[in-house]
């Protein structure tokens, strides 16, 4: 059974049903408790995280080990009770995106990352230390220090 | 709002199923302990907000401001020779 939803971003969309994932606890102030990952800007690394429910309700978001070699993920106790999963590693995780005219200034939040797993989300905090809300996604190549440039050109 | 005066050691009770109790009191710090169901997400209250507005802010993008491709600097990448 397909699902399909209006979005204000692109109009009609038809995904599988098993392509929802429940998020229970919604996203931090937005809600939302069933959202869908739509590949619309294919190539780039990002992806739409848009709610089913909710035509305006969408964000981008990117794979942080995609664009930040040492992106570690650590939840509280409480947290992995609250998505039910013991090991990390089996879940796909996601940050938010800051989308700004210059991509320079694009910040992704490690601080608050998304956990997938099993159809099921969950927006958790990570108590990595130093772990930022607001991390510059792009540096560029002769400025780059410790923190690794991007590598999203691969298509 | 409702306002208690609590002890270290004494709890306030929401609901049937969240206990709030406070562990001690040094100087300004007030320590406390919460057990609440697995699936209610606790937060700081000021992580809590700057989360909310991250969302908020990221909620707001459309696709056009999205970059096809990593940005490059002006001057050739050594890394990147094409």
């Amino acid at each position: 059974m397909p699902v399909i939803f209006e979005s204000v971003r692109f109009g009609t969309v038809e995904i599988a049903d098993e392509e929802v994932i429940e998020f229970p606890d919604g996203l931090v102030g937005l809600g939302g408790l069933r959202y869908t990952l739509l590949d619309r800007n294919p190539g780039t690394g990002f992806l739409w995280l848009h709610c089913v429910d909710d035509p305006a309700l969408a964000l981008p978001v990117v794979s942080p080990h995609q664009f930040f070699a040492d992106f570690r993920l650590e939840l509280a106790e409480q947290d992995l009770a609250r998505i039910g999963l013991e090991d990390l590693a089996a879940a796909r995780v996601l940050v938010t995106v800051r989308a700004t005219p210059n991509p320079l200034d694009i910040t992704v939040n490690l601080r608050a990352p998304l956990v997938i797993h099993a159809r099921r989300g969950f927006q958790v905090i990570n108590t990595v230390e130093g772990a930022p809300l607001q991390a510059p996604l792009f540096v560029l190549a002769e400025t780059a220090g410790t923190q690794s440039a991007a590598s999203a050109d691969a298509a | 709002m409702l306002i208690l005066t609590r002890r270290p050691g004494e709890r306030v009770v929401i609901g049937d199923d969240i206990l709030i109790t406070v562990m001690g009191v040094s100087g300004h710090t007030v320590r406390l302990g919460i057990a609440a169901p697995e699936g209610v997400p606790i937060y700081r209250e000021e992580i809590w907000l700057a989360v909310k507005e991250e969302n908020r802010a990221a909620a707001a993008a459309d696709p056009e401001s999205l970059p096809s491709r990593p940005p490059t600097a002006p001057a050739a990448d050594p890394g990147e020779g094409s």
